[in-house]
């Protein structure tokens, strides 16, 4: 099976750098709609889904290799291996961001530099880090999940329609966005809440750009304060913005903040 | 007088929870079903609490990574269960449809949500019972792989045990060889009648002990190799027979064989040698399990371009049970007891010996009738054989 299929790899735009656009959980590639056009224009960009995800190839779904972080990043290295062209920005979310970090680290040099959409890299609070939850919290997760496994193949496609005037959203992707195979939803989520990243992010050498929602009950901002001080070259930039995907809500404010990012690290890429 | 119910009678106390939220959360609009269901008043709410804020936390997380970006993509979002906490702190699941709306400039969110406690008790036994089933199954593939591996152990401790059979037999030939031949040798010494009557055991006993090892030599070809060796020559087959007989009457004086055949010659192509120790083993069967006082009877024939054998004795019928495993290995009669000399392997090379003539043997038995062992095999051997 191809990289390509696998992880329903989309080329877009065509530049000397190349940007990789990694979804985090609950969704696919679609989470990038308006933000990643932008970027097509100057640079190539490319987009996939997670294995599990999206429109990728679910009998590629591995259960021991998607059971830790490290089957997603080793997927994201092939990406990058194919796709990519000299060193590539990382523009990851969430937990995409994460295993980013992880790819970095298990393949160094094939990403330049790393912008991280609402990262954290343990959600689960300890003696000295506000991770912001519990055990018990990441447990009431697993279960709503099952619990919407019943309703789940309607459940994401609408059936009160939404209003007709937006058709940039596309009537496509609705019947596949969001839309996880519930057991596999459920593998995802026990990885994304219950890795613990804050080494490999330690170790990251690369220019790291956070994007901290003012208001995110995921990342809370304490989080985004404790990724500046443990990664070796990182800024943050705090986005006026309630809930976890910026992208989605402020997706003007995250263009912003990435093309800043850009010009101030693409000269250090190239040389 | 009776006073028409109004939309906003409807609105409020509808059999459903109705909100309106801007595109944050922020409840702008509740009716009173909502209100009653979470032990709020529309105070504590209106313009002061999310929709976010009233769920658990599992529940949150869900709404971050699911219903806000499906409501941003889709624009509506139908049939989600999300766990809300009353005012009290008890979590009541509830499923919720909702439609966003641009209206004046501004986004809201429209939602309906319904109790769903009895539904969550049955989806959850239904979940249950999945994963009862998932775990049945799982332990269902794990005891059949266990089985397979048994089986497969088993098989190979059994071949390995056929093959020793072979070269344990294989390797007793030779002393026994030089036994019988001491034993032929001392038979020209003059000797007392004691010591003749010695050496008599000795060769009868080294005569059965090579009777027994062909028999296991046999049995081993026959399971472990390509099957039981033959030559087949042109072989005037009731003489053939006819003088296995004779034979056997010398080995068997105190026994009547009766013997008979048609007419006319009966030629076919086959392995006289192998045709006599078929006959051998099948007359030796029917020494061993028939009515000792009647005859044994022996008769070819012709059968449309085949040939047949039959062996019939009088006596007890053979079990129905033991009838459809007679010609396995290791199968003897169950009354013969333990002095009978063989360890169940004639009537097996029998049906080996038939089988590579192409034929088959077939055994009917009952008390009236007596048992009749019948072998039938092409009298010409089709290419191939």
């Amino acid at each position: 099976m191809s990289v390509q299929a696998r992880n329903n790899v989309v080329i877009k735009g065509q530049g000397p750098l190349t940007l990789v656009f990694a979804h985090g959980f609950g969704c696919d590639q679609n989470m990038w709609r308006l933000v990643e056009p932008t970027f097509a224009k100057h640079y190539r960009t490319v987009l996939f889904d997670m294995v599990g995800c999206g429109n990728s190839d679910v009998s590629a779904y591995d259960i021991d290799k998607y059971s830790t972080l490290a089957g997603y990043a080793d997927d994201i290295v092939e990406i990058i291996q194919e796709f990519g062209e000299g060193p590539v920005v990382f523009i990851g979310h969430s937990v995409g961001a994460m295993a980013g970090a992880m790819a970095a680290k298990r393949s160094p040099g094939l990403i330049g530099a790393h912008a991280m959409v609402g990262p954290s890299p343990c959600y689960i609070t300890d003696a000295d880090y506000p991770g912001g939850f519990s055990r018990d919290d990441i447990d009431a997760l697993l279960a709503t999940l099952e619990s919407n496994y019943l309703g789940w193949s309607s459940a994401m496609a609408p059936s009160i329609m939404g209003n007709p005037e937006h058709p940039e959203l596309g009537v496509e992707l609705t019947n596949s966005f969001c839309q996880t195979d519930p057991d596999i939803a459920k593998r995802f989520a026990r990885v994304t809440f219950l890795t613990d990243s804050r080494a490999d992010v330690r170790e990251l050498r690369e220019p790291v750009l956070v994007i901290q929602s003012s208001d995110d009950f995921i990342a809370p901002k304490a989080v985004g304060q404790y990724l500046t001080e443990a990664i070796t070259d990182c800024r943050m930039v705090v986005i006026e913005n309630e809930g976890h995907c910026p992208h989605l809500s402020q997706p003007a404010a995250c263009i912003g903040a990435i093309q800043t990012f850009l010009t101030q690290t693409c000269g250090r890429l190239h040389a | 007088m009776t006073a028409e119910p109004d939309a906003e009678a409807l609105y409020q106390q509808a059999p459903c929870a109705l909100l309106l939220t801007n595109e944050k959360g922020l409840i702008l609009q509740v009716n009173q079903t909502f209100c009653h269901w979470l032990g709020y008043t529309r105070e504590q709410l209106i313009g002061v609490r999310k929709l976010q804020e009233l769920l658990t936390v599992g529940g949150r997380i869900f709404y971050q990574t699911h219903w806000m970006p499906l409501l941003v993509m889709q624009r509506s979002i139908a049939e989600v269960k999300l766990d809300f906490l009353t005012a009290d702190g008890k979590v009541t699941p509830m499923v919720l449809n909702a439609s966003r709306r641009d209206h004046n400039g501004g986004v809201f969110d429209e939602i309906s949500a319904f109790i769903v406690a009895d539904r969550i008790r049955f989806e959850q036994e239904l979940l249950q019972a999945k994963r009862q089933a998932e775990d049945a199954l799982q332990r269902h593939v794990a005891l059949e792989h266990e089985l397979n591996r048994q089986r497969e152990l088993a098989v190979d401790r059994a071949l390995f045990a056929e093959q020793m059979i072979g070269i344990v037999s294989h390797d007793l030939r030779n002393p026994l060889q030089v036994v019988s031949m001491a034993a032929q040798y001392l038979r020209s010494l003059d000797m007392s009648e004691r010591q003749s009557a010695m050496l008599g055991h000795i060769s009868d006993a080294t005569a059965r002990s090579q009777r027994l090892i062909n028999d296991l030599l046999d049995f081993t070809q026959a399971r472990i190799g390509q099957g039981l060796a033959v030559s087949r020559a042109p072989v005037q087959l009731d003489r053939a027979i006819a003088a296995a007989v004779d034979s056997l009457r010398l080995l068997y004086p105190q026994r009547t064989i009766v013997f008979s055949a048609s007419d006319e010659a009966l030629f076919c192509q086959a392995d006289a040698d192998r045709l006599a120790q078929l006959l051998g083993n099948l007359v030796s069967n029917a020494m061993t399990y028939g009515d000792g006082t009647t005859p044994i009877e022996v008769r070819v024939a012709a059968a449309q371009g085949a040939v047949e054998i039959t062996v019939h004795n009088q006596g007890k019928a053979i079990d129905e049970a033991q009838l459809s495993s007679i010609f396995s290995p290791m199968t003897r009669g169950s009354e013969a007891g333990r002095e009978v000399r063989s360890v169940g392997l004639g009537l097996f090379i029998v049906s080996e010996i038939a089988k590579a003539h192409g034929g088959i043997v077939e055994v009917v038995s009952s008390a009236q009738a007596g048992t009749t062992f019948t072998t039938r095999f092409p009298a010409y051997a089709s290419a191939g054989h």
